[in-house]
């Protein structure tokens, strides 16, 4: 058995497995996103807190005093100290106030600035100046000075090279008069944001990757189960089959008891290769009863053949009369036959006989007659008394109305004296002088068919030369094509064309023409003939 | 081969059209095992009957056989063709041909 390249289960389970890689994915995104936006949401309304409470200690009219202190004054170190202790309480990374340039903020001022201690930075010194990061901050400075808004958030979570993640909280410090004086920023570092969340992400892969490798195994598993390995038995089962041809010692349904469609499956295949397996049997009975048929008619053909006289010449040390028969049945077996037969040494006895019917219903029938007739003449009876009896005999025993058509002659060679009686069979034909005629002789009924029928007897001559000819009905009835039949004008025709022929010629003639005439058409009929020629 | 039935009382025609032979003697065989009961008067009417053969005759046989004990039985209309397989046979001296 040849293994599928592909595998079902293969198709199936890495279906799922990609299903699975792209849910993942899909649930990794969103898990991020919620979790980070939760964590910001969360950072930066602490940071905005703790620059709330930074706001708390400065006075923002005093700005500019502090810008002017130089970083020294004692009120000066006094609100940074209580920033820096903020800064390290609060666990921010840095707090700072600073001034942006007013122009174009491009640039900011640090007036105050603190770090945590743990913090690998250090701080800017008093009146430090840098350039400002970048538009975004640019933006929250301008929006802080202009008063549209008083606190800003900034967040930077993008893995930056020189800083990591971190989120900035700025408020505008106003002056009495309103106005702007500064900017308080306190910077978170979002350190266990971002190892929470890749902690996250990792646990979501992994339990989803378990799942995945959960999946495949139990889809497997589970495919193999009710589906992969019944469909194998089937597969295997119908290989089998087809080399085997015999049934399973256990049917497919025994292992396969599923009531899904694969059951049904299987129910269908058992009863199949029941069903094929009686239907050869039952061939291979009727082809062995036919080829037992055949023989036996073969055999039958045999018989019936050896039953008539078949070699020819018959009598070779003869040299007064010559005689040829011959019987072509339709079937294997035919209900036609002829015969002939010395009575003594001058008295030649002829019969020819057709059954009604054909087949092996005639044949037997025919065998039956063959032998009484033969019986009857051989116990020189005249041919009336010989149809007589033989009628009478058949009729006995006749249930199924069968009868047989019989003209029976006797020739006396010596003189050429022919004594004989018709029994409902053809005209025979006879040449006198060299010209083939039908010789309208007088008709009995048939022998079989009534009880106490009598045959008359009839007498002719047969000059040296004269040839008669005797034939069952499937001579003339021959029929073509065209349903036509051949007829006795055919008939005499062909015997015409070569008159003083020797019988066997004559025959052979008629079988031709006969032949020629129905061509392509079944025979139909037996076609049987005996001619005699006195020489 | 065709064959109509035609009824009036005891009275039975037979028409038969066509060839009656090897192939479709059985068949009138059949319709006549039921056909005859209560029939005293039986007509075959061969006007159409194109041949016959010996098993034609056969059936033939038969059913005049089974007509002897119970009535009468008559054949008419017969073609030339038929005439001479009737009289070759014999059976001219056993049927009634009108």
């Amino acid at each position: 058995m040849k293994k599928p390249n592909e595998s079902v289960v293969f198709k199936s389970v890495s279906g799922i497995v990609v299903l699975l890689v792209v849910f993942s994915a899909i649930v990794s995104v969103i898990g991020y996103k919620g979790f980070t936006d939760a964590l910001l949401e969360q950072y930066s309304d602490g940071a905005l807190l703790i620059a709330d409470s930074a706001a708390l200690s400065i006075n923002a009219d005093e700005m500019d005093s502090y810008k002017n202190s130089g970083g020294t004054t004692a009120e000066y170190k006094e609100v940074w100290e209580s920033l820096d202790n903020l800064c390290n309480s609060s666990g921010s990374t840095f707090i700072y106030i600073i001034q942006p340039d007013l122009t174009d903020f491009d640039h900011i001022t640090f007036l105050f600035s603190t770090i945590n201690k743990d913090s690998p930075y250090t701080v800017y010194d008093f009146g430090y100046v840098r350039e400002t990061t970048n538009d975004e901050y640019k933006q929250k400075y301008r929006a802080l000075y202009d008063g549209t808004s008083s606190h800003e958030i900034v967040i930077r979570d993008k893995g930056y090279i020189e800083t990591d993640a971190h989120i900035t909280a700025m408020i505008s410090l106003k002056g009495s008069d309103g106005q702007t004086k500064a900017i308080l920023c306190v910077q978170r570092q979002m350190d266990d944001m971002t190892m929470a969340r890749r902690g996250y992400v990792r646990r979501v892969i992994f339990v989803l990757g378990l799942l995945a490798v959960l999946v495949v195994i139990g889809q497997s598993f589970y495919l193999y189960r009710v589906f992969l390995r019944p469909i194998q038995r089937i597969t295997n089962e119908a290989g089998r089959f087809a080399e085997e041809n015999v049934i399973p010692e256990s049917k497919l349904t025994e292992s396969i008891r599923h009531k899904d469609e694969i059951g049904v499956l299987a129910g269908s295949i058992d009863k199949m290769e029941e069903q094929i397996v009686s239907y050869v049997e039952n061939l291979t009975k009727v082809t062995a009863e036919k080829e037992r048929i055949s023989t036996e008619l073969a055999l039958a053909t045999q018989i019936q053949a050896s039953m008539l006289p078949n070699i020819f010449p018959p009598y070779p040390d003869r040299e007064d009369f010559s005689i040829f028969a011959s019987m072509t049945p339709a079937k294997e077996v035919g209900g036609d036959f002829y015969d002939f037969f010395l009575i003594d040494d001058d008295h030649l006895g002829m019969i020819i006989a057709d059954v009604s019917g054909k087949g092996v219903p005639a044949a037997l029938f025919m065998m039956a007659s063959k032998i009484l007739l033969e019986n009857l003449a051989l116990g020189g009876l005249e041919p009336s008394e010989v149809l007589t009896k033989a009628n009478e005999q058949i009729c006995k025993d006749n249930k199924t109305d069968m009868f047989v058509t019989v003209w029976y002659g006797i020739l006396e060679i010596s003189t050429g004296k022919v004594k004989a009686a018709n029994a409902g069979h053809e005209y025979p034909v006879l040449s006198k002088n060299g010209k083939f005629e039908i010789f309208k002789d007088k008709h009995g009924f048939v022998l079989g068919g009534m009880e106490g029928m009598r045959y008359r007897q009839y007498e002719f001559e047969m000059a040296h030369g004269d040839t008669l000819f005797v034939y069952t009905d499937g001579v003339p009835e021959a029929t073509n094509g065209q349903n036509e039949m051949f007829g006795t004008d055919r008939l005499l025709e062909v015997l015409n064309a070569e008159p003083s022929a020797m019988p066997k010629i004559l025959l052979e003639n008629t079988a031709v023409s006969v032949g020629k005439f129905v061509d392509n058409a079944e025979q139909f009929d037996d076609l049987t003939m005996l001619c005699v020629k006195r020489v | 081969m065709i064959i109509n039935k035609r009824t009036e009382g005891s009275k039975l025609t037979i028409h038969i059209e066509g060839r009656l032979d090897t192939a479709t003697s059985p068949e009138l065989s059949k319709e006549l095992e039921t056909a005859l009961d209560g029939v005293t008067e039986l007509v075959f009417d061969l006007t159409l009957l194109e041949y016959i053969s010996s098993s034609g005759l056969r059936v033939l046989l038969s059913v005049q056989k089974a007509m002897n004990g119970k009535g009468t039985m008559v054949v008419k209309n017969v073609s030339e063709l038929v005439m001479e397989v009737f009289e070759i046979t014999g059976f001219v001296d056993i049927l009634t041909i009108e």
